[in-house]
C-alpha cells in the first residue's frame, strides 16, 4: 500500500505533495483541541497497524485502519495519518520521504471520503446502525486506497488495469478484515461514547 | 478509553507477533573481487527470482541487464571506473535501487579518472609486492567473501528490523506533537478569552 521512492515519475509526486499540503492545511484548520486526543490516538493506531504484517499466501498484508480515522476524524485524518506516515518513513523506510505526500493522499482521502459517506449514519442512528456503516467505511476506505495507489501508479506509466487489479485483489482479504474491525470500533464508541461522532462533526463543521 | 484499550492492545499484538516483515523490496549489492554480486528479496524474506535488473551510469544510460536466479542472486561485472547505479522494477510499485560507489568497485578500476573501460587489468593492479602469489590473493579473497557473505546478510536483515524502541519512540513522538497541538489550541483559546474580556 505504501509507494515506494522512485516508483513515481516527479509530476505525479509534485502532484501529490501539492494536494497532501492543501488537505494537511485544510485538516489542520479543522483539528479542534476536542479532536487532539484522538487524532493522535489514531495517528499511533495507523503507525502501529501498519507495522503489523500477517503472511498471506505468497505476500503479506497489513491493516491501514485509514476509515476508522477518516470516520472519527473527518478532515483531520490528513494531518494524522500524514505524521503516522512521515514515522513510518523515517523509522522504518516505509514509503519514503519524496513520496510521502502521494502515500498521505492516497490513505487519507479515501478516509475524508468515508466520513462524508457515513456521517449521518454515525451521528443520528443506533449503534447497530453505526456499526453496520462503520464496517462499511472501513472496507471502502480500503478498496478506495487500492484504487488510488493504481492510479498513481498507472499516471507513472504503469497500465492501470494490471495495476488496479493486483493491489486489489492483493487487498481483499484487509478489506474483509478491517470492515469487520472498523465495525467493531464504531459499534463500541456508539454504545460507550456515542457523544464521540458530535464532537467530531462539531468540529468539522466549524 | 476504548480507543486506547485498542492502542495497548495493538501494542501488544506487534509486540508478540514479531513484525519484522514488510512487503518492501530490497536489493543490496557486495564487491566481491573484479565481480559484483547482488542480491534482490522481499523485506519478509522471500527472494525475487528471475527478476530484471538495470545498470546505469549515473545519467541514466543503461549499461547491462542482468536477470536474477532462483534465489534472487546476480552477479555484474563492472567494467568503468564509474557510479553504477542498481535498478530493479518488479511492477505494483516494488522498486528498489542500489548505487555502487566509485570507492567500492573491483581494485582495478577504483583509480579510474574517466570513465574509459579496461576489462583486463584489474588482476594486474592487485598489490604485488606481497609475499603471496597472484593466485594465493585471490584464493584468500574468496575465503574472506565466503565468510563474510552471511554477516552481510544478517546486516541487511538487522537494518531492515523494526523494534520495541522505534516504535515506542514513534508513539512518544505523536505523544509530543499532541502535547504541541495542545500548547497552540489552548494559546488560541487564551487569547480569545482575553479580547472577549
Amino acid at each position: 500500500m505504501h509507494i515506494v521512492d522512485g516508483a513515481l515519475s516527479t509530476e505525479v509526486v509534485t502532484g501529490g505533495a501539492v494536494l497532501a499540503v492543501a488537505g494537511i492545511a485544510y485538516g489542520l484548520k479543522h483539528l479542534s483541541m476536542e479532536k487532539i486526543p484522538a487524532a493522535g490516538m489514531l495517528s499511533a493506531t495507523f503507525f502501529v497497524a501498519s507495522l503489523i504484517h500477517v503472511p498471506l499466501g505468497p505476500s503479506s498484508i497489513h491493516l491501514i485502519m485509514n476509515g476508522v480515522a477518516g470516520m472519527i476524524l473527518g478532515w483531520a485524518a490528513f494531518p494524522a495519518l500524514f505524521v503516522g506516515l512521515l514515522l513510518q518513513a523515517v523509522f522504518f523506510g516505509f514509503g519514503g520521504i519524496t513520496v510521502l505526500g502521494i502515500n498521505s493522499l492516497n490513505i487519507a482521502l479515501p478516509g475524508v471520503l468515508v466520513f462524508y459517506l457515513c456521517r449521518s449514519a454515525l451521528a443520528g442512528g443506533s449503534s447497530r446502525k453505526a456499526a453496520i456503516w462503520g464496517g462499511i467505511g472501513g472496507a471502502f476506505a480500503i478498496s478506495l486506497t487500492t484504487l488510488f495507489v493504481a492510479f498513481s501508479l498507472a499516471l507513472s506509466g504503469d497500465e492501470f488495469l494490471p495495476a488496479a487489479k493486483f493491489v486489489f485483489f492483493a487487498h481483499i482479504p484487509v478489506m474483509v478484515i478491517e470492515g469487520l474491525l472498523s465495525a467493531a470500533a464504531i459499534y463500541l464508541i456508539a454504545t460507550a461514547k456515542p457523544e464521540l461522532f458530535s464532537i467530531m462533526q462539531r468540529g468539522a463543521e466549524e | 478509553m476504548t480507543l486506547l484499550r485498542a492502542l495497548v492492545l495493538f501494542c501488544l499484538v506487534a509486540v508478540t507477533a514479531q513484525t519484522a516483515s514488510a512487503h518492501k523490496l530490497i536489493l543490496s549489492i557486495y564487491p566481491a573481487g573484479a565481480m559484483v554480486e547482488g542480491e534482490i528479496g522481499f523485506s519478509n524474506g522471500d527472494m525475487a527470482a528471475k527478476a530484471l535488473v538495470e545498470i546505469f551510469d549515473v545519467d541514466g544510460k543503461l549499461l547491462k541487464q542482468v536477470t536474477t536466479d532462483e534465489e534472487g542472486f546476480f552477479v555484474f561485472e563492472p567494467k568503468a571506473g564509474i557510479r553504477h547505479v542498481f535498478r530493479a522494477d518488479l511492477g505494483a510499485g516494488h522498486v528498489a535501487q542500489a548505487i555502487l560507489y566509485e570507492e567500492d568497485l573491483p581494485v582495478g578500476l577504483r583509480s579510474d579518472t574517466s570513465g574509459q573501460t579496461n576489462e583486463s587489468n584489474s588482476k594486474k593492479a592487485v598489490v604485488v609486492d606481497s609475499e603471496f602469489s597472484a593466485q594465493q590473493q585471490d584464493l584468500i579473497a574468496e575465503a574472506l567473501r565466503r565468510e563474510i557473505r552471511p554477516l552481510q546478510k544478517e546486516l541487511a536483515a538487522y537494518k531492515e528490523k523494526n523494534d520495541l524502541q522505534t516504535i515506542l519512540g514513534a508513539l512518544g513522538y505523536i505523544l509530543g506533537l499532541c502535547g504541541i497541538g495542545f500548547y497552540f489550541m489552548a494559546r488560541r483559546r487564551l487569547k480569545d478569552g482575553k479580547d472577549a474580556d
